[in-house]
């Protein structure tokens, strides 16, 4: 019966998630390209001794881990602060609440084209800032060794407002008495932090670290527009880079590989997490 | 209320002879066709498109589709219907860049049969180049473009000839305070910065491709030395640091405001810098980019073409079209409105059209030495890997000769995965 009332569910699941996976995977073992006449043609690992050899791919691989675990990070602490305050009493909270989704709600293109012009040299607001302090012409888009934390920047700006929503909602089922106990037997407010909102926000913490990470190891849109995946490509995600094999270069097969390789270490290190997660006992307030 | 046997039949004798008639009038139908173009084309096409319409009527239907602006978008768009099957489009108007590689997948009916060769050889010179693939035509240009010089003609007599003269001329200028860059360009991680070296390339005589081999000759000494000469531009501050971010339009919002001797651009940004709101305006000449002696200067081949897609139903309808967008008459009603250079080489000596601008004999004479960029298949992928080392170099990252080996050896192992030369 269990499974009978699944079906429909994992029909559904085969049908957006397992069969373009199996479709990559084929491809990934075939010539797709411009110049089979973007006819497949099965060429047994050579795209995957390619993607091995591929200095570009994982080039790829460390700054799009870099990107994604500086931004989720860096999210994860402010979205956390953030949320705190935003659980207090105090007057106008409800219009600031509101107002703090607002990055999230703005169409990611949209909002990179903003940052590409306060980036901007020398006409941009961060260079006047610059210029005024006495820093000179940043030039922080024309750096191979900085631009990445423009794109960190606006990153964090755009979906830190995503993980507060999450860990509000989580601060929010839990029980006012609980502090009111904790605050009669003569504990502080930062052992409470300590003692009951972490351990019991921790599911949220997890889930929204989850949906990010995923998010931003498939980074595309903001990239593409504030950057390029330029200088030098030291911005360059992997999905950028499996874009481009796909529609600029007409090349199916490798861009396939791409994908798959990156999914595959993707997922290979989530593994390794949960693994080390559940050996340190850190996920035993989730146990029932 | 009952209706009555004779209403019942009237009724239906009415049905069938309505049907009869749409089926008739079907036969005779309106042909549709839809161009797809990027949106400044189909804009600066819309008074000719309701022409057409008018003179067509009850015959053709032509509808120009408005894509995305910027030149790899529309592409995308372009790629993304033609690998779905069946486009929605019967034409695209096309970078030349896309050409060899649309060709080479076959998306492109062949247009020897609709055009004569005469009316190739009343095309200007530059405008003849990169509508061949294979030695078949696949394109029917649009507009002209190639890159230029832009210079002051407030701060100097003439126009720098060579690399070292601009070089000097920019550094004076910025020493005296007239400018604060002498020279902007293109150096963002992007085509515009192949376009750019390709014109610098040819100026201390290397070529991207090998012409003997087809090879590509990204290490030759030629080539190290035209790298070594653009960074020396930004080490030495006569093009400032944050042209390595800059793409055409940043280059022409520093070069209209005043802030620059020199430009690097398209034909396009003439009639920008004559608007009311430029500094520069009326003070501006156009010129071949520099070169050092001995060599051939170099102007990057840009220009836009119509092409006929595969699997368009009515492919006679769609060169009407083609004929009437890129017909002297229309050409002449671009150049006057949006200032778009004209294909046809006539045009070039026509009193009216010279009175319009006065840089049109500059704009002939660097159309006859257009150059286009390598047309293969694979020129995406090309461009691609000696973008990434240029940038490298230009942001201060990389060794010339370190980039420069780079992609060569990148470049080789493209074209050797292809199974050999292209």
């Amino acid at each position: 019966m269990t499974w009978l009332l699944l079906t429909p569910a994992l029909l559904l699941m085969a049908l957006i998630f397992g069969w373009p996976m199996l479709r990559y995977a084929w491809l990934s073992f075939h010539a797709n390209s411009v110049l089979t006449g973007l006819v497949p043609v099965a060429n047994g690992g050579a795209n995957w001794m390619r993607l091995l050899a591929d200095d570009r791919f994982w080039q790829d691989v460390l700054q799009t881990s870099r990107f994604a675990l500086v931004s989720v990070t860096a999210e994860l602490f402010l979205a956390l602060l953030i949320a705190l305050l935003l659980d207090q009493r105090w007057r106008g909270r409800g219009a600031v609440r509101a107002l703090t989704l607002l990055p999230w709600a703005l169409p990611t293109t949209m909002m990179a084209l903003g940052w590409r012009w306060i980036f901007n040299t020398p006409y941009g607001p961060l260079e006047a800032v610059a210029g005024f302090v006495g820093l000179g012409p940043l030039n922080l888009m024309a750096s191979p060794q900085w631009t990445w934390l423009a794109t960190v920047v606006a990153d964090v700006w755009k979906t830190t407002p995503f993980i507060t929503l999450i860990l509000l909602a989580g601060l929010q089922t839990i029980p006012a008495d609980l502090y009111a106990a904790f605050r009669l037997e003569g504990g502080r407010s930062i052992q409470a932090l300590r003692d009951i909102t972490l351990p019991l926000l921790l599911p949220y913490i997890l889930l929204s670290l989850l949906f990010r990470l995923a998010q931003a190891f498939g980074v595309f849109d903001l990239i593409q527009v504030l950057t390029g995946g330029g200088p030098a490509g030291s911005t360059e995600s992997l999905a950028l880079y499996a874009y481009f094999n796909a529609m600029r270069f007409l090349d199916f097969g490798y861009s396939a590989t791409v994908m798959l390789g990156g999914f595959l270490l993707l997922s290979l290190s989530i593994l390794l997490g949960a693994l080390a997660l559940r050996l340190s006992g850190a996920l035993r307030p989730l146990q029932p | 209320m009952t209706i009555g046997r004779r209403t019942l039949a009237a009724l239906l004798g009415l049905t069938l002879l309505f049907s009869f008639g749409l089926a008739w009038s079907g036969q005779r139908q309106i042909q549709r066709v839809n161009i797809l173009m990027p949106a400044p084309f189909a804009d600066a096409t819309a008074e000719l498109v309701q022409r057409f319409n008018r003179d067509h009527r009850g015959s053709i239907a032509l509808r120009v589709t408005r894509g995305p602006r910027d030149t790899e978008s529309i592409s995308d768009l372009a790629i993304s219907s033609l690998l779905l099957g069946s486009p929605p489009f019967d034409a695209l108007l096309m970078d030349v860049t896309w050409l060899a590689k649309y060709a080479a997948a076959g998306w492109l009916e062949p247009l020897d049969s609709y055009f004569e060769p005469q009316e190739i050889d009343a095309l200007v010179a530059g405008a003849r180049l990169g509508n061949h693939y294979d030695g078949v035509l696949y394109r029917w240009p649009l507009i002209a473009d190639v890159g230029l010089l832009y210079w002051r003609k407030d701060l100097m007599e003439a126009p720098p000839r060579t690399p070292d003269q601009l070089s000097s001329v920019g550094r004076r200028l910025m020493d005296d305070g007239a400018v604060n860059s002498g020279f902007v360009w293109q150096g963002r991680q992007y085509e515009g910065l192949s376009c750019d070296f390709v014109e610098m390339l040819s100026a201390f005589g290397g070529n991207w491709l090998n012409p003997q081999t087809g090879e590509p000759s990204l290490n030759s000494s030629e080539a190290l030395e035209a790298v070594g000469w653009m960074r020396s531009l930004i080490r030495d501050g006569i093009s400032p640091k944050a042209v390595t971010n800059y793409s055409e339009s940043e280059s022409l919002q520093a070069f209209k405001a005043g802030d620059a001797a020199l430009m690097r651009n398209w034909p396009y940004a003439w009639a920008e810098l004559q608007k009311p709101d430029s500094a520069v305006r009326g003070q501006v000449g156009v010129t071949l980019m520099v070169h050092n002696a001995g060599h051939q200067p170099a102007a990057t081949l840009g220009s836009w073409g119509l092409s006929l897609l595969k699997g368009s139903d009515h492919p006679q309808a769609v060169i009407e079209a083609i004929r009437f967008l890129t017909s002297p008459d229309a050409q002449r009603e671009r150049f006057r409105n949006q200032g778009y250079t004209p294909t046809d080489r006539s045009l070039f000596r026509d009193p009216e059209m010279l009175e319009l601008s006065p840089i049109l004999p500059d704009l002939e004479q660097a159309l006859t030495h257009a150059v286009p960029r390598p047309p293969t298949p694979l020129y995406a992928q090309l461009s691609d890997v000696l973008q990434r080392q240029l940038s490298g170099v230009l942001t201060d990252d990389l060794a010339v000769d370190q980039a420069m080996n780079k992609a060569q050896i990148n470049s080789m192992t493209i074209v050797e995965a292809a199974g050999g030369a292209s």
